[in-house]
């Protein structure tokens, strides 16, 4: 049998149904075609066709606050009855966008975008979120949280364990404003850290990450959560140290798409994925766009990660496997074979970097007499010797690019500022700057008119002022152990040289945290998962307030739930589209469900009740700016885009969309470093030398005996702060690496319950009990190894807890390692010795450690690139010692389900 | 008459058009063309996923299989109700209204692509959706959505959708799943996946790749040939060559000595793993 059998259905022969002698008529009988309708029936059908509303919206998937997505939302009779991609073309003419001046001619060819949306799988699934059985209906109140008892004694144990009641939102509004001026009384509002989390769909007005921190401004003071670098942790708290800002320490890429397409040869994808990450974030699904683009320009693609992830299955022309965490190694090496063979730019070399004397005595082993040959980095990455000199020398002789769009394993590990940093310096080796070699990924051109990136109400990334914030990654940190200290604020934008200050929490004359307000947050499933659920059953938290449209996640450990809408039951504006830059006007689809409101809403009502109770009594209108929300709308639209010269307030409500026009011009921006190459001697970077750094001169005056980043990159396997290497004798106990990236099938914390988005293979499993169990990538070889075979249920373990997953057997992963994406749901065997069904991974990461160098808590995120042990489990024995857990109402389709927290 | 032309090299693999047919069907009640579908189980539109050879010569491919709206549907005479017809413009629909739910469809259909609804108790299958071509779609005139889910959701355009006119060129390049089935499908497929023969060549006393060494492949049964040339990683991919056959592999360079593989029989993709070869004296 061919390889085109299905396995999951037969194909069963015909013959044996065809009678030689049945003669069949093919055609439709005309009578099944046109059927005599009466005319008050065909009134109705018209009528009822006037009854469906289209609306033109984005659904806005992350997407740092932006909107992707550009979709159609049918509405009928107040149900969305479907969702599909939108046309850009839809309600303008493709001149009165300049559609020809996106034309990129290279290699003899013609590239052009499609005129179509290109929407990820959530997108078109959006329903199944909007009326998920997972929707919280109704404000809810922990079972066992009584707001009268003594603060310390409000059974916070028993978070994330106890159920829900219904409780109506008078009563709701009562108890938050009750302890909100208990605190403020107590400890002053500092006490409250709001933690709202921006992944989840974008909103403006009614941005959930913010709305909580613009009501504590009015109020006076708070604790601010930073969001931290959290995609590209490596660059920020690495890269920065070589080549300067770049905002977050990842290097721009203006035009660096079109610069590839006319003059790159080869695009290396070192543990980027694009092909699912872009999925994600304000481009939908554009990244396959542009690696169809690369493929039809003769470039030639290699993926360099652990996994075989969807960019290098679909489009690269080779994979070369490499052990998670060891890329430096393999960066060491690439840069022995050109020192030795001397085929690297040295005159680029000398004028534009500084220090490159050391980093090649290192390299070559003068400084540790380990000289970092292709033999040596085989050991450590598993990519053979004789690959890694072929891709040295490829790399070298032709023009070469490296792509990511967020750096997968690469750059989320211990020790990941080191191939971060490596990886800036390998492609400075080669002339950075010069046509074809520089960092790239698919865009599109700079539009005439170009909506503001971050506005005073959504500004997700950088932080509003709060007197007091920590990282979102020292959040439990911050709450277990205060006081603490730490270096580096971990900021969007923030300068490399912020990286050697002081903070510290709690900041003089202001308190610990004593109550979390968490606004659609994924603590649990995206950042320290254990350590949060540490946090949030901490005593010293005395109140925990959640809202969310989802009862899923950090709300399991909230006391008091509030329900909220989905971005297609409230009103709102905002930027974003895929090949194409929009502003839209995203009116109501339907009316909130239940008792659910706008986050926006929720934070109105509850400032109405509390400026009076707290001596504040024009705190709405402080909030609103005495504003309603239709000239809230406007204002954005009018002061902060500024876009009433191009379209009226009136027609953008009607239309509901405007597609900014192309700059004809926009080929004239140069590409990303091409400034800096052209420069006689490279000057001009925000590095204390101006110079591309091999020495990071800012390390070595400020910290020049950190042995785990020091000045010159090193491979770092193991040391103070992280021992998750094979190296290392934990590995012993736990001896494979697990390979965490960001989800395929989910954006971040959002989408596990779309029924069907599980049943596609690699998205969820189901296991021999009926349950649907997160995909644990293993390779044959170490499956065999351990008695697993495809499906089997297993647990994934290390010192901190256990995860249960379904062996994904596939040659799809690098024999040694394992794989499992963040943001899969929580669903607790249990919760004291952190045993979780769902395949919430995160709770498995290393805990925050003390770096010994920098003196203070190590903010970075390590999420990926950490020693487990996988074993077959057997799933009667868990039963038998949890009822409780394995008895929870659940959904064969969807998963898990908000009734079953609820009591009644 | 309505014809899919799908390419394979163009699928990524997003399974959008497998969900966009959800969107459409689920909890909506298109009759007479369609009843709804029910929420999980039914795969009018279904994504057979195909992961082929082994580490690090891994591909993936994927085939997006709607009904095949075959010429000569063995489910129209198989219905005892003649609740199946089909179309002028070729689409194969299932009357929910006539269906007795008996299955006999189901069993007829050699390609899997009816399925039982057993709340409704009626077969159910894709539709082409013709009740979005139909304009019975309750979709307003102004709204630009005039070809099946699968077709507008598709990010890549891998699936086309449109009159067997319009898409003649691409149609006289492309080839139907099982022809041998005899049924006469109305879908077409670009790049339907053929085996490869895959690996790499390198020298162990040097430790380097081997590159420009020609393997070649030979069909034992029919002497029919196929080569590759190692590039700079030493690897080779012999792509395109045919199911189910015996191949001899022959590994040449001017340096080296010869090396010949075989029998390898490409019941599945193959990677023939790193080959060493040894220096001519």
């Amino acid at each position: 049998m061919s390889e085109l059998t299905l396995s999951r259905r037969d194909f069963l022969k015909t013959s044996a149904v065809l009678g030689a002698a049945f003669v069949a008529s093919t055609q439709a009988p005309v009578e099944s075609l046109l059927r005599e309708i009466k005319p008050e029936e065909a009134e109705q059908i018209k009528a009822s066709a006037g009854e469906v509303k289209v609306i033109f919206t984005g659904l806005g998937l992350c997407g740092c606050g932006r909107s992707g997505a550009p979709s159609l939302i049918f509405v009928k009779n107040g149900r969305i009855i479907r969702i599909t991609s939108a046309r850009y073309d839809m309600k303008y003419k493709p001149e009165e966008f300049n559609y020809d001046a996106w034309t990129i001619e290279a290699r003899g060819k013609t590239f052009k975008p499609s005129l179509k949306a290109m929407n990820a799988p959530f997108a078109t699934a959006a329903r199944k979120r909007i009326y998920s059985p997972n929707r919280i209906k109704y404000p809810l109140k922990r079972v066992d949280f009584d707001p009268n008892a003594p603060p310390d004694k409000r059974n916070q144990a028993n978070r994330g364990k106890s159920g829900y009641v219904r409780i109506s939102w008078d009563e709701a509004l009562d108890i938050i404003v009750k302890e909100i001026k208990r605190i403020k009384e107590t400890y002053g509002t500092s006490a409250i850290l709001t933690a709202g989390v921006v992944h989840g769909y974008s909103k403006t007005i009614s941005a959930h990450y913010k709305v909580a921190d613009f009501l504590m401004k009015c109020i006076g003071q708070w604790t601010e959560e930073i969001r931290n670098p959290d995609s590209w942790e490596g660059w920020y708290w690495g890269a920065k140290h070589v080549w300067g800002e770049q905002f977050l320490g990842y290097s721009l890429t203006d035009n660096a798409f079109l610069d590839t397409l006319q003059n790159s040869d080869l695009v290396i994808y070192w543990a980027g994925d694009p092909e699912t990450t872009s999925w994600m974030n304000v481009t939908g699904e554009g990244a396959t766009d542009f690696h169809f683009w690369l493929r039809e320009a003769g470039i030639r693609i290699i993926s360099i990660c652990p996994d075989q992830n969807w960019t290098a299955a679909i489009h690269a022309d080779k994979w070369i496997p490499v052990q998670p965490n060891t890329d430096a190694a393999l960066m060491l090496a690439i840069a022995y074979v050109w020192i030795t063979e001397g085929t690297y730019d040295k005159q680029y070399v000398d004028t534009h970097t500084y220090g490159f004397d050391k980093f090649k005595a290192y390299v070559l082993g003068e400084e540790d007499g380990i000289p970092k040959t292709p033999k040596w980095a085989e050991q450590i990455c598993g990519v053979p010797a004789r690959i890694i000199k072929a891709l040295a020398r490829t790399w070298a002789s032709k023009r070469t690019s490296i792509a990511h769009y967020l750096g997968g394993p690469m750059i989320r590990g211990p020790y990941s500022t080191e191939p971060a940093r490596l990886e800036a310096l390998l492609l400075a080796m080669q002339g950075l700057g010069k046509p074809g070699v520089r960092v790239t990924k698919g865009g599109k051109p700079i539009t005439t008119f170009v909506p503001p990136p971050f506005i005073p109400f959504v500004e997700p990334p950088l932080p509003l002022g709060a007197p007091q914030m920590f990282p979102r990654t020292l959040t439990p940190t911050a709450i277990l152990k205060a006081p603490i200290t730490w270096y580096g604020s971990a900021a969007f934008g923030a300068p490399a040289s912020d990286q050697f200050k002081k903070y510290e929490f709690p900041v003089d004359g202001y308190s610990e945290i004593h109550m979390i307000w968490d606004l659609c947050g994924c603590h649990i499933t995206c950042y320290d998962g254990g350590e949060m659920v540490d946090a949030f059953r901490s005593p010293k938290i005395e109140f925990i307030l959640g809202q969310q449209p989802w009862l899923e996640t950090d709300m399991y450990f909230a006391d008091i739930i509030l329900p909220v809408c989905t971005v297609f039951e409230l009103e709102d504006v905002n930027t974003g589209g895929g090949n194409f830059t929009l502003i839209y006007y995203m009116p109501k689809a339907i009316e909130p469900l239940w008792e659910s409101k706008s986050d926006y809403d929720i934070v109105c009502t509850i400032a109405e009740k509390l400026g009076p109770a707290i001596g504040i009594p024009d705190l709405l209108d402080k909030y609103t700016g005495g504003m309603n929300l239709e000239q809230r709308l406007r204002e954005v639209f009018e002061v902060f885009y500024k876009a009433s010269p191009y379209i009226s307030w009136e027609d953008f409500k009607q239309k509901q969309y405007w597609v900014c026009p192309i700059d004809p011009r926009w080929k004239e921006v140069p590409p990303a470093w091409e400034w800096y190459w052209k420069l006689p001697e490279g000057s001009g970077l925000t590095t204390p030398t101006g110079k591309i750094e091999f020495y990071s001169t800012g390390i070595a005056e400020n910290l020049p005996n950190d042995k785990e980043r020091p000045p010159v990159p090193h491979y770092i396997p193991y040391g103070e702060t992280w021992q998750e290497s094979k190296l290392h004798p934990r590995a012993k106990q736990y001896s494979l690496l697990l390979v965490s990236n960001h989800p395929r099938w989910r954006v971040h914390a959002h989408g596990d319950d779309i029924s069907w988005i599980n049943e596609i293979p690699t998205a969820r499993i189901r296991g021999p009990d009926g349950y649907l169990y997160h995909p644990v990538w293993i390779h044959p070889i170490d499956a065999g190894k351990r008695g697993i075979k495809h499906g089997d249920i297993v647990k994934v373990y290390n010192d901190r807890g256990v995860v249960l997953g379904a062996a994904y057997v596939t040659e799809r992963m690098i024999p040694g390692a394992v794989s499992m994406d963040h943001g899969a749901r929580l669903d607790p065997i249990s919760i004291d010795e952190k045993i979780d069904r769902g395949g919430n991974i995160n709770l498995l990461m290393p805990r925050k450690p003390w770096n010994p160098y920098r003196k203070g808590y190590d903010p970075f995120m390590c999420v990926s690139g950490y020693l487990v042990e996988v074993e077959k489990v057997d799933i009667n024995e868990l039963k038998q010692k949890y009822p409780e857990a394995f008895n929870r109402p659940y959904d064969p389709a969807a998963g898990l389900v908000a009734d079953a927290w609820i009591k009644r | 008459m309505k014809t899919f032309v799908i390419n394979l090299d163009k699928c990524v693999g997003c399974y959008n058009c497998q969900i966009a047919c959800k969107d459409e069907h689920v909890e909506n009640d298109w009759t007479p063309y369609a009843k709804p579908q029910p929420d999980t189980g039914h795969f009018w539109m279904k994504i057979i996923e195909m992961e082929r050879g082994s580490i690090p010569k891994v591909k993936l491919t994927h085939i997006p299989m709607p009904c095949m709206h075959c010429d000569d549907a063995p489910c129209i005479p198989a219905c005892p109700v003649k609740a199946i017809y089909k179309r002028p413009d070729g689409l194969v629909i299932i009357d929910p209204g006539k269906c007795n739910g008996c299955k006999a469809c189901i069993d007829a259909c050699p390609y899997g692509a009816i399925y039982f609804n057993s709340q409704l108790n009626i077969a159910q299958k894709c539709t082409g959706c013709a009740h979005i071509l139909d304009g019975k779609a309750d979709i307003p005139p102004d709204v630009p959505l005039n070809v099946p889910r699968c077709v507008n959701d598709c990010p890549s355009e891998a699936i086309k959708f449109g009159e067997e006119d319009e898409l003649r060129d691409l149609i006289a390049k492309a080839e139907v799943l099982h022809p041998e089935y005899g049924t006469k499908p109305r879908v077409y497929y670009l790049n339907l996946p053929k085996p490869f023969i895959a690996g790499d060549v390198y020298d162990p006393e040097a430790d380097e790749c081997i590159q420009g060494a020609t393997v070649t492949a030979v069909d034992l049964s029919t002497g029919r040939t196929f080569s590759a040339t190692t590039d700079e990683f030493g690897d080779f991919w012999l792509k395109n060559l045919e199911w189910n056959k015996v191949y001899q592999v022959t590994i040449e360079h001017p340096r080296y000595m010869k090396k010949v593989l075989g029998a390898i029989a490409t019941t599945k993709d193959i990677n023939l793993g790193s080959i060493p070869l040894y220096k001519k004296t």
